[in-house]
């Protein structure tokens, strides 16, 4: 986030930029990102280990004054089995962003609204 | 002469018994982690299982976030229900999250050092909470019934413990206060155990007993 012009910066990895970086490169360059005040939304979902992996290396880099963390967020979709008799749950995208911009963020079953702080003024994004 | 001495029949069948576990594998150490969000109640139910097995405490507990900042281990906790012994350690870790802001200790009267001393233990105490996940043999996730319990962290741990085939029980807590819900609790993880109890006030502790004999010996 640009503080002096008060704007967010977002990008957008597709699952394939994602893959083919190792568990360890994904979440460095993740938390490199969001401590720089970036808002990620990635395409699909990050593992178990990984997810667990991005908490601790997110405990390492906070600094009480000026990096407080991270909120992650994620929209799931179902997924049909082959011959169409089961279905489960699999993480459509995934946000992750510096815990003091994600000001609020309402979440429904298929549908996610957030509101990022921007310094003074709150800029709502859906 | 050579004289044979036979072996009593107690150490023979704990002889034997020892063998057949070590063959089965059951002579590991049962470590029982507590896990959940900062405040659901870890703390407190562990400590409500120590007062009820061993006689004291394990922890202390408070309305401040982050109380337990380290892992408390304590040893050879042995629970009794319907005729089987469950003999386990309990950890008991601090509360995992995804972001600390020490202004939020400033609520509850810290001076702005002791909370940012507060945070700063609290990253290390999460750190240390998450290691441990590679060495417990089963989980207590405490969720508080008066909260939202979709969040991130429950869904990073439920994940990582279901990756490393660690049994857990989706512990319901705080059933003692009017807003709890421990049915929405029910309802988002239908695929897991549920038990709903109140640590503080001791209800239904029978039951998650019952339930932890069965899903961790």
């Amino acid at each position: 986030m640009d503080a002096d012009t008060k704007s967010l910066k977002m990008d957008f990895l597709s699952s394939s930029a994602l893959n083919s970086h190792t568990s360890m490169e994904k979440v460095s360059m993740i938390v490199d990102r969001v401590k720089n005040g970036d808002l990620i939304v990635i395409e699909g979902g990050l593992s178990p280990e990984e997810e667990a992996e991005l908490i601790e290396t997110t405990m390492r880099e906070i600094d009480v004054e000026n990096f407080m963390g991270i909120d992650i967020y994620t929209l799931e979709k179902d997924k049909t089995s082959f011959f169409g008799l089961s279905r489960k749950k699999t993480v459509g995208i995934t946000i992750i962003g510096p815990a003091n911009v994600m000001k609020e963020v309402k979440k429904k079953s298929n549908f996610l609204t957030m509101i990022a702080n921007l310094g003074d003024s709150d800029a709502p994004m859906h | 002469m050579i004289r044979v001495v036979s072996m009593p029949r107690f150490f023979r069948r704990s002889f034997f018994k020892d063998i057949f576990n070590k063959l089965l594998g059951k002579n590991k150490i049962l470590k029982i982690g507590f896990y959940g969000h900062p405040n659901s109640g870890k703390t407190t139910l562990a400590n409500r299982m120590t007062n009820d097995w061993i006689g004291k405490p394990i922890g202390l507990v408070s309305q401040i976030p982050h109380e337990t900042r380290r892992v408390y281990r304590q040893e050879h906790v042995a629970l009794k229900h319907d005729g089987v012994e469950l003999n386990f350690d309990i950890i008991d870790t601090p509360g995992i999250a995804t972001k600390i802001d020490y202004t939020n200790f400033l609520e509850f009267g810290l001076s702005e050092t002791e909370a940012k001393e507060r945070a700063k233990e609290a990253t290390k105490g999460i750190i240390e909470a998450i290691k441990w996940l590679d060495d417990v043999t089963g989980v207590l996730l405490v969720i508080d019934s008066t909260e939202d319990p979709l969040t991130q962290a429950n869904i990073t741990i439920m994940g990582n413990l279901e990756a490393r085939k660690i049994p857990f029980i989706i512990v319901a807590n705080k059933i003692d206060l009017p807003n709890a819900e421990p049915d929405k609790i029910f309802s988002v993880f239908p695929q897991h155990t549920v038990i709903s109890i109140s640590a503080l006030e001791g209800d239904n502790m029978g039951e998650l007993y019952q339930k932890m004999v069965e899903r961790f010996r």
